[in-house]
């Protein structure tokens, strides 16, 4: 491990640490991590449209491809800057519509024929008894729980009678699901504390083994 | 004209996407439209992502210039912007430590700077979890037991030690717990709530297109 | 099991628990926190091996990437930021390692514009120096083009049309790797490792409209909601957090940080769980207190 490995690691560690104090109490050395961390994040962002966008998008394949309409988009771009004036902003809506306008044709499509019409397919099983006890209480428990799930969150008309027996149901099949998302949650949470302290402990411990061997 | 231009240019970019859907992309003049409209979108999406920059160098700027309250942690903030910048913008040529590859000042910053502090920020939510778990985690209601007793067969379904003592308990538990639990009520939920959510979606998508809905310009 | 690492963990046990009365006695929640962080340091330092039971999703993306013909043109994607690497990281090294094992040529990028391109140039290099495979021979990366439903869709076209140039700025002809691959036609499996909905897109525009299949790795928080794209078979296998990706590593044959961290996740589970019923269980008693004392 090089002197610059380990200086990059303590580095690493020392904003770790800086972050995990407040957990004791807010302190300067906390403000600090934030404020540079929200600096870094914002230059990065920079970085990365400046080369990813600016240079390989548009400056390359202008100057050195000959595709000058690519000028086009760019000016678009340029007009969303609009909305930080006063009596111009309105002039920033021409590229927002372009990009909303885009996105919208591609998801009126997409959400309809990739995912509407599949998952509805794949709700209508067949209850086949041949499939075993097991096989007959899943589809059933699917096909219930879709259409229960379905009707609970259908509010155009009140909860009476029968539909409010079945979004009663559908209640009792969210909570399942609510409770399944919580047990998945506190999973993520707890791994991406283990990873920060394997960083520390396996890391940044090995430095002190190094500089002290 | 201010509101009409867009709404037109909405429809119109949508309208393309949706007929390039259905016609031929290789002989159709829609079909070969459509890879440069997106070619365009791509562009003009980076520029969106700048917005949010310019928004954070003004507001932290402001603060240095007025010396208000905290003013040097503002000072960091601008700073740690144009570090990170500037090195990324200037042409690799002068130096391998600029542009935004490998052993880039750039590339250096956010891997021992910057994704540390993220993973560290969202580390913090662990104590936090379990903090509210102990406090407020509390069988009310049937629904609420219910919902408790779910999460807390998957929290041992989903560790080794945990499913080892379920197996303990009865040899296929976990097996029932993926398939009748994850794999059917949850599955079920999560399918009702795709096919709603879908469906909202693409009314919205419609709504967008048509000029209807123009919540997204702003005022 | 060793003695000393009964009385270990027994300690450790009696503390978690002693810290917990402690946490309910002073109203302190500085003593829950150091509890975890007790649950989560011990077993990160004496590791406790559990044998990974290997779930059926996994399972499922596992057979897919191993019936896929040696050499075949793989879409890996890093979608995810640095906030989640504890969990995804694991998931990109072990599909890493299984993909160049089968000497797949691997093409990655990204939709995540904070790290999103760093992120992938790091894991893609390490992997691949540790398994001597050759940047524009056996892996390409793409880096981030904005608006992801647009990337997404416009390389169903033409991936040169979206991204001209490599994540360096190296235009994609001058890579001998992508004179083979110029759309999803060419793409044999996309496996998309992401921390947030990005794969419902991947499904609905790319998997729906182009007929890739698609594999993904996610993070426990948004696991659940995929199991319905797998019951329809929109996805071909899963990998559910950090468990996901050690039982990936078991399968590939290369346990790494995700199977050592498994420990610590079933300790400090098993703590909340303790937690959460002795907080009921208190909360039951007070609760008949206060009625017998109201009856009284």
């Amino acid at each position: 491990m090089s002197a610059i490995e380990i200086f990059q690691i303590w580095i690493a560690a020392f904003f770790t640490l800086a972050l995990f104090s407040f957990l004791y109490r807010d302190n300067p050395c906390y403000r600090l991590a934030e404020h540079v961390f929200a600096g870094l994040s914002a230059g990065y962002e920079v970085g990365l449209i400046w080369n990813s966008v600016i240079i390989q998008q548009m400056i390359d394949p202008m100057f050195t491809g000959g595709e000058w309409w690519l000028v086009f988009p760019g000016l678009l771009g340029v007009l969303m800057f609009a909305r930080f004036t006063r009596d111009y902003h309105w002039v920033s809506r021409i590229p927002l519509a372009f990009v909303m306008g885009t996105t919208a044709g591609i998801f009126l499509l997409s959400e309809l024929h990739g995912k509407v019409l599949p998952q509805v397919q794949s709700t209508m099983r067949s209850v086949n008894p041949s499939e075993g006890i097991g096989g007959v209480v899943l589809s059933l428990l699917i096909i219930v729980g879709v259409i229960s799930t379905l009707i609970y969150f259908y509010f155009s008309k009140e909860h009476k009678g029968v539909l409010g027996g079945v979004a009663k149901l559908g209640i009792w099949f969210i909570m399942v699901s609510f409770g399944a998302h919580f047990g998945y949650t506190v999973m993520a949470r707890i791994s991406l504390l283990i990873g920060r302290v394997q960083f520390l402990i396996y890391d940044w411990g090995d430095t002190f083994t190094r500089i002290f061997s | 004209m201010k509101t009409t231009v867009p709404v037109i240019i909405a429809f119109l970019a949508g309208l393309v996407m949706v007929l390039a859907f259905f016609f031929d992309p290789e002989k159709s003049f829609v079909g070969r439209l459509e890879p440069e409209v997106l070619r365009w979108v791509t562009i003009v999406g980076g520029f969106t992502l700048l917005l949010g920059v310019v928004s954070i160098i003004r507001v932290n700027y402001g603060g240095v210039h007025r010396r208000s309250s905290g003013w040097g942690y503002k000072l960091a903030t601008v700073v740690s912007v144009f570090a990170m910048a500037i090195p990324a913008m200037l042409p690799t040529r002068m130096s391998p430590l600029f542009g935004n590859g490998p052993g880039s000042i750039y590339d250096w910053l956010f891997n021992n700077i910057d994704a540390p502090m993220m993973s560290t920020m969202f580390a913090m939510l662990a104590f936090y979890i379990a903090s509210a778990a102990f406090r407020a985690f509390r069988a009310r209601s049937p629904e609420a037991t219910l919902l408790l007793v779910t999460a807390v067969l998957v929290m041992l379904w989903r560790v080794p030690m945990g499913e080892a003592m379920l197996k303990g308990i009865h040899h296929s538990l976990p097996e029932y717990i993926n398939t009748y639990i994850m794999g059917g009520a949850n599955l079920a939920v999560q399918r009702g709530i795709i096919i709603g959510a879908a469906l909202g979606a693409a009314a919205m998508s419609l709504r967008i297109m048509l000029g209807i809905e123009r919540t997204y310009m702003g005022n | 099991m060793q003695a000393w690492l009964i009385i270990a963990y027994g300690l450790l046990i009696v503390a978690g628990v002693a810290l917990l009365v402690f946490a309910f006695r002073t109203g302190d929640r500085r003593y829950l926190y150091l509890a975890v962080l007790l649950f989560v340091v011990f077993p990160v330092v004496i590791v406790l091996k559990f044998p990974t039971e290997i779930s059926p999703e996994t399972q499922l993306l596992y057979d897919a990437v191993e019936k896929l013909p040696d050499s075949s043109n793989v879409l890996l994607t890093f979608d995810y930021y640095a906030s989640t690497l504890a969990e995804t990281e694991p998931m990109s090294r072990a599909t890493l390692r299984h993909l160049f094992r089968k000497d797949c040529r691997v093409l990655t990028m990204t939709t995540i514009p904070l790290g999103g391109p760093s992120i992938a140039e790091r894991v893609t290099r390490e992997i691949a120096a540790e398994m001597g495979k050759v940047y524009g021979v056996d892996y390409v990366n793409l880096g981030y083009k904005a608006n992801y439903v647009a990337v997404l869709k416009g390389m169903g076209s033409s991936i040169e049309a979206i991204y001209p140039t490599d994540n360096s700025g190296t235009p994609l002809a001058k890579l001998p790797m992508m004179s083979r691959i110029k759309n999803y036609a060419d793409i044999s499996f996309i496996i998309a490792i992401a921390d947030n909905d990005i794969v419902s897109y991947w499904i609905s525009i790319v998997r729906a409209q182009y007929g890739t299949p698609v594999g993904t790795g996610v993070t426990a928080v948004s696991a659940p909601q995929y199991y319905a794209y797998v019951g329809a078979g929109q996805l071909t296998g899963m990998l559910g957090g950090m468990k996901g990706a050690a039982e990936y590593e078991a399968l590939v044959g290369h346990p790494d940080r995700a199977t050592k961290g498994m420990t610590a996740q079933s300790l400090v589970h098993l703590f909340i769980i303790f937690s959460v019923v002795a907080g009921n269980v208190i909360f039951l008693i007070q609760k008949r207190r206060a009625g017998a004392g109201g009856q009284a």
